[in-house]
C-alpha cells in the first residue's frame, strides 16, 4: 500500500519529476500538432493523394494527433523510464501527485486522485455544454415543421455528435469526478491502486476530445452516435474522427476500470469489509466493471469499420459478403450496458446522499447491492431488444423480451431501498436531495415507457419514433444526469471547499425539471402520433409537441446555465465550507478542507457502515419509543459509534 | 381509545401516515388509471389494422398495470416531502430501522408477478399479431428502400411496381423488405408494423389493414440526408378497386 511511502516527509528537490518538469498541456497541444502534421504529411505523400482529407490521411492523422499529444503530456514518461531501468524516485512520485505545484497540477499529468477527479469534473462539464449548445441548435431546428434553421447535412452532423458527446459525458459524469475524487476518501484510501494509470485514463480522454470536435468539420457524424453501417460507410470523415474517438475511449475506460476495481477490491480501509463499503462504491465498480467487457466491443466494431473505409474491407458490406448485422450486435452489447454504466453511479450516488438528508440508514443494504448486481448480470442478456425491428433474429425476439422485462424487478428494488429511506426520515430538502426526489419522478416515467418498449409488438410501432427519444432521455438525463447534479451539489463542498450557492442551485434544479418534462413529455406525443426520429423535417401534425417540446428545451438550457454560473461562482466566491456540513458519516467527510495530499495522516479503521443515523440516540423525541421488533436488531452487531468521529476510530 | 389526548400517541401517529399515504396513493393511481385509459391510445390515433388495435390495448393495459405502481412511488415521495420535511438542518434522526424483511419481500414478489404478467401478455399479442396473416393465402409484396424513397411491387399480380403502397381491405399481406443501400425501416404508422429493410437480405412483416383510408409510411431508420422525407402513403380500398388498379397499371390479378 502507498501508505508505507509517506510517513517521513522528504524535502522537496529541485529535480523532481525529472523531464515531467517541463510538460504540461500545453506541451501536450504541442505534440499533438506537431505529431498530427507529420502524420498528416506522410500519409498523404504516401498515398499520393490529392484529397487532403481523405478516409486514410484522417485516420493517420487523427492517431498521431493523439499519439503526440499524450507524448507531449508526459504518459509515455513512466513506461520509457522503466524500460530503461529508472525507476521513480520518492520525491518524483510526490511531485508526479502535483505535490506544491498549485494551480499547474490541473495542467499536468498529476496523479493525485483529487486532481484527476477535478479534471474529469472539467472535461465533463466542457463535453456537456457542447453536447448541450447542439440540443439547443437541434430543438431550435424543430421548433416549426419546415424551419429551415438547419440545412439536412447539418442537422444530421449534429445529430449524431449531439448524441455520442452526450453518451461519452454521461458515462464518465459521475465515475470520472467522484469516482475518482470522492470514491477513494470513502474507502479509506491515500490514492488509487495505479495513479499513473489513473492520470492515463484522463489525459486520454482528453486527447480524445478534440478529435470528436474535429468531426464538426469534417462533415459531422451524419448517421446518429450509434454510427450504424453501412450508412457509415458513406459517411464522411467524421466518422473516420468518430472511429479514432471510440478506440481512445475504450482504452481509457479499460483503464480506468482496471484501476477503479483493484482499488475498491484491494485498498479498503481496515475493517471496511463488504456489507460496510458506502453503497456508491458499489456503483462505481459495477458501473467501470460492466465498462470493461462492453466498450472493447465498440472498439472492435470501430476498428472493423476503419477496415471497411479505408482498406477495402467488407466486415459490413452486404454486396461483399459481410454484414449490417454485425455491427449492430456489436455495437448493442455494448450499448445495453453502456445504459446501465451511466444510470448505476448516479442511483448510487442518491442513494449515498438520501440517508444523509433523511437522517436515516438506507433502507435494505443487502437488498442495494443485490439489486445493482442483479441489473449488471441481467443488462448483459438484453441488447437485441434494440433490434426486435430490425429482422436479425425475430425468432429471438421472445427470448429478449423476458430478459428485458426481468431488468425491472430488480431496479424496482432501488425505488423501495429510497423510499424505505425517506420513510418517516427528517427530510432536509436540499438541492441533492431535490435530486433523488426528481429522479423517483423521472425515472418512473423513464421505466414504465421502457416496458412498453420491452413488449415486442409495441416496440415494432414505436422503435425508430421519438417516443424512444423521449424515453431514454428520461432515463440518461431525468434520473442519470439528475443523479450527477445531485452528487455535483452533494460533494461540491468537499471538492472545492466552498458550498455551491443554494439559491442558484434550487433556481437551476426548477428550470431544469420542467423544462425536463415539458420537453420529453411532449416528445412522448409527438412519439405516439408516429414521428420518426432524426428528422430535420416532419408533418403538420406534430407541430403543437414539437414547439413545446422546444420551449421546454430552452427552460432546461436556462437552468443549465445557472447551474453552470453557480459552479463557477462558488467555487471562485463561495461560503467556505466546513469539513462535514451535512452531517454525513462516509469517511470522505473526516478529512479537513483543503484536503491533504494523500487525504489521511493516520489511515482510519472503519467499525461500522456509514448509515447508523438514530442508533445510538435515546429517543427523544417521543416518536421512538416503541420500535416494533421487525425494525429492530439491525444495530446489534455494529459496534461503538464514537461520536464526532464518526467511523474512524485511530490509526494502526 | 376514548381517551384521545392532544398530541396524538406515536403509534396513532404512525397509522394515520400510514392512512394518508393510502389514500394519496388510491387517489393517484385513479387519476393514472383515467389518464391510461383516455391518453395513450388516443395520442396513436385511430388503428388501421387488428395489429395496431392490440398495441393500443396493450398501452393502455400496460399503463393501467403501472398506475398503481407510479402511484405508491409517488405518493411515498410527495408525502414525505411535505410531511416529514425538517424546516433547514435536522436536527435530529429519523428512526434506525435498515429494512423491512416482509416489505422488500412483497415489493419483490409482485413485481415478479407484474414481470411476468407482462411477459405473458406479450407472448400472446405477439402470437396473435403475427399468426393469422402466415395462415392464410396473403398478398406478397416486396418493399424496397433506397435512398430516399420506397418502391412496391406485387410480384403475384404481375410484377405490377408502384411508389405508393395500395392494399385490399381485410386480406393478409406479407412484405419482403428490403433495401438497395443502406439500411432503411419499413414502417406503415397507423397499423403498428415495422421492420428494417436492410442491403442483401429480406426481411419479412405483415398485417391485415381493416381499414379503408390513406394511411402513412414513414422510414423509421436514419438513412441519410432526406431521411426526413421518405415518406409515402399507403391506400386501403376495396378488392375490387384494388383490383382495378392492379390491371389499370399493367398487371392481372
Ligand atoms: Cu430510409
Amino acid at each position: 500500500m502507498t501508505a508505507a511511502l509517506v510517513d517521513q516527509p522528504v524535502e522537496p528537490v529541485s529535480t523532481a519529476g525529472g523531464m515531467l518538469r517541463r510538460l504540461n498541456l500545453v506541451t501536450a497541444i504541442a505534440g499533438g500538432l506537431i505529431l498530427g502534421l507529420a502524420g498528416w504529411l506522410i500519409s498523404h505523400s504516401l498515398l499520393q493523394d490529392d484529397d487532403l482529407g481523405s478516409d486514410q490521411v484522417v485516420l493517420v492523422t487523427l492517431s498521431c494527433w493523439a499519439a503526440g499529444f499524450m507524448i507531449g503530456i508526459g504518459a509515455l514518461n513512466g513506461p520509457i523510464g522503466w524500460a530503461l531501468g529508472r525507476d521513480l524516485r520518492h520525491e518524483d512520485e510526490l511531485f508526479l501527485a502535483g505535490k506544491d505545484q498549485g494551480v499547474a497540477r490541473y495542467f499536468r499529468f498529476t496523479t493525485d486522485h483529487k486532481v484527476v477527479g477535478i479534471q474529469y469534473l472539467v472535461v465533463t462539464m466542457v463535453l456537456f455544454a457542447f453536447g448541450g449548445t447542439l440540443a439547443m441548435l437541434i430543438r431550435t431546428n424543430l421548433i416549426s415543421p419546415h424551419s429551415h434553421f438547419l440545412n439536412p447535412q447539418t442537422y444530421n452532423a449534429i445529430v449524431g455528435l449531439h448524441g455520442l458527446i452526450m453518451i461519452i459525458a454521461t458515462i464518465i459524469m459521475v465515475t470520472g469526478p467522484f469516482g475518482n475524487f470522492i470514491m477513494p476518501i470513502m474507502i479509506g484510501a491515500r490514492d488509487m491502486a495505479f495513479p499513473r494509470l489513473n492520470a492515463l485514463s484522463l489525459w486520454l480522454i482528453v486527447a480524445a476530445i478534440p478529435t470528436i470536435l474535429s468531426a464538426a468539420v469534417l462533415g459531422g457524424i451524419p448517421t446518429g452516435w450509434v454510427g450504424y453501417a453501412p450508412l457509415a460507410d458513406q459517411a464522411p470523415p467524421g466518422m473516420d474522427a468518430y472511429s479514432v474517438f471510440i478506440i481512445i475511449f475504450a482504452v481509457s475506460s479499460a483503464v480506468a476500470g482496471a484501476n477503479i476495481t483493484t482499488t475498491v477490491l484491494t485498498m479498503r480501509a481496515r475493517g471496511m469489509s463488504w456489507n460496510r463499503t458506502p453503497i456508491f462504491v458499489y456503483g462505481t465498480v459495477a458501473s467501470v466493471g460492466l465498462a470493461i467487457p462492453a466498450f472493447p466491443l465498440f472498439m472492435a466494431s470501430q476498428v472493423l469499420l476503419q477496415v471497411d473505409r479505408t482498406q477495402g474491407g467488407q466486415f459490413f458490406v452486404a454486396s461483399g459478403g459481410g454484414s449490417p448485422w454485425l455491427y449492430s450486435n456489436l455495437f448493442w452489447l455494448m450499448g445495453h450496458p453502456e445504459v446501465y454504466v451511466i444510470l448505476i453511479p448516479a442511483l448510487a450516488a442518491l442513494m449515498e446522499l438520501t440517508p444523509v438528508f433523511s437522517r436515516r440508514p438506507l433502507f435494505s443494504f443487502n437488498a442495494a447491492v443485490i439489486s445493482i448486481a442483479g441489473i449488471v448480470g441481467l443488462s448483459i442478456m438484453v441488447w437485441a431488444h434494440h433490434m426486435y425491428a430490425s429482422g436479425w433474429a425475430p425468432d429471438l425476439n421472445g427470448p429478449f423480451m423476458l430478459t428485458t422485462e426481468m431488468i425491472s424487478v430488480p431496479t424496482g428494488l432501488l425505488f423501495l431501498v429510497i423510499l424505505g429511506t425517506v420513510w418517516r426520515g427528517r427530510i432536509w430538502t436540499t438541492v441533492p436531495m431535490m435530486a433523488t426526489y426528481a429522479m423517483l419522478w423521472n425515472f418512473i416515467i423513464g421505466g414504465i415507457t421502457g416496458i412498453y418498449l420491452s413488449d415486442v409488438p409495441a416496440d415494432y410501432a414505436l422503435h425508430g419514433s421519438m417516443f424512444v427519444t423521449a424515453h431514454f432521455h428520461y432515463t440518461l438525463m431525468g434520473a442519470g444526469l439528475t443523479g450527477a447534479i445531485g452528487a455535483l451539489a452533494y460533494w461540491f463542498p468537499k471538492m472545492t471547499g466552498r458550498m455551491l450557492n443554494e439559491r442558484a442551485g434550487y433556481i437551476s434544479f426548477w428550470f431544469v425539471q420542467i423544462g425536463f418534462n415539458v420537453t420529453f413529455l411532449g416528445m412522448f406525443a409527438v412519439g405516439l402520433a408516429g414521428q420518426p426520429r432524426r428528422v430535420v423535417t416532419y408533418a403538420q401534425l406534430f407541430a403543437a409537441g414539437n414547439f413545446v417540446s422546444t420551449i421546454g428545451a430552452y427552460s432546461i438550457g436556462i437552468g443549465m446555465l445557472v447551474l453552470l454560473y453557480a459552479v463557477i461562482n462558488s467555487w471562485l466566491h463561495g461560503q467556505v465550507a466546513p469539513a462535514n456540513p451535512w452531517g454525513a458519516k462516509t469517511l470522505e467527510w473526516t478529512v479537513p478542507n483543503p484536503i491533504p495530499l494523500e487525504n489521511f495522516e493516520v489511515l482510519p479503521v472503519v467499525t461500522s457502515d456509514a448509515y447508523g443515523y438514530g442508533e445510538e440516540d435515546e429517543p427523544a423525541s417521543g416518536i421512538d419509543p416503541e420500535r416494533e421488533p421487525v425494525l429492530a436488531g439491525a444495530s446489534a452487531d455494529l459496534g461503538p459509534r464514537p461520536v464526532g468521529a464518526s467511523n474512524v476510530e485511530g490509526g494502526p | 381509545m376514548s381517551a384521545e389526548s392532544i398530541v396524538a400517541s406515536p403509534k396513532r401517529r404512525r397509522r394515520d401516515e400510514v392512512r394518508h399515504i393510502a389514500w394519496l396513493w388510491l387517489g393517484l393511481t385513479i387519476l393514472l388509471v383515467l389518464f391510461s385509459i383516455w391518453v395513450p391510445a388516443r395520442l396513436m390515433g385511430p388503428p388501421a389494422s387488428p395489429t395496431m388495435r392490440a398495441v393500443e390495448s396493450t398501452m393502455t393495459v400496460f399503463s393501467i398495470a403501472a398506475s398503481p405502481v407510479a402511484a405508491l412511488v409517488w405518493a411515498i415521495a410527495i408525502y414525505s416531502l411535505f410531511r416529514w420535511k425538517s424546516r433547514g438542518e435536522p436536527t435530529e434522526d429519523g428512526p434506525p430501522f435498515r429494512g423491512n424483511g416482509p416489505v422488500t419481500a412483497s415489493w419483490a414478489i409482485v413485481s415478479s408477478v407484474l414481470c411476468v404478467f407482462l411477459l405473458i401478455w406479450g407472448l400472446a399479442e405477439m402470437t396473435s399479431t403475427t399468426s393469422p396473416a402466415e395462415a392464410s393465402n396473403p398478398l406478397v409484396v416486396n418493399v424496397t428502400g433506397q435512398q430516399w424513397v420506397w418502391t412496391f411491387s406485387y410480384p403475384d399480380q404481375g410484377d405490377v411496381e408502384s411508389d405508393q403502397l395500395y392494399l385490399p381491405l381485410n386480406r393478409p399481406v406479407v412484405f419482403h423488405v428490403s433495401s438497395r443501400d443502406v439500411i432503411h425501416s419499413f414502417w406503415v404508422v397507423q397499423m403498428g408494423i415495422k421492420v428494417d429493410a436492410n442491403p442483401g437480405v429480406t426481411t419479412k412483416t405483415s398485417v391485415t389493414p381493416d381499414k379503408l383510408g390513406v394511411f402513412d409510411i414513414r422510414c423509421a431508420e436514419l438513412c441519410g440526408l432526406r431521411h426526413a422525407d421518405m415518406e409515402t402513403s399507403a391506400h386501403v380500398v376495396n378488392p375490387a378497386d384494388f383490383a382495378a388498379w392492379i390491371t389499370q397499371n399493367g398487371g392481372h390479378t
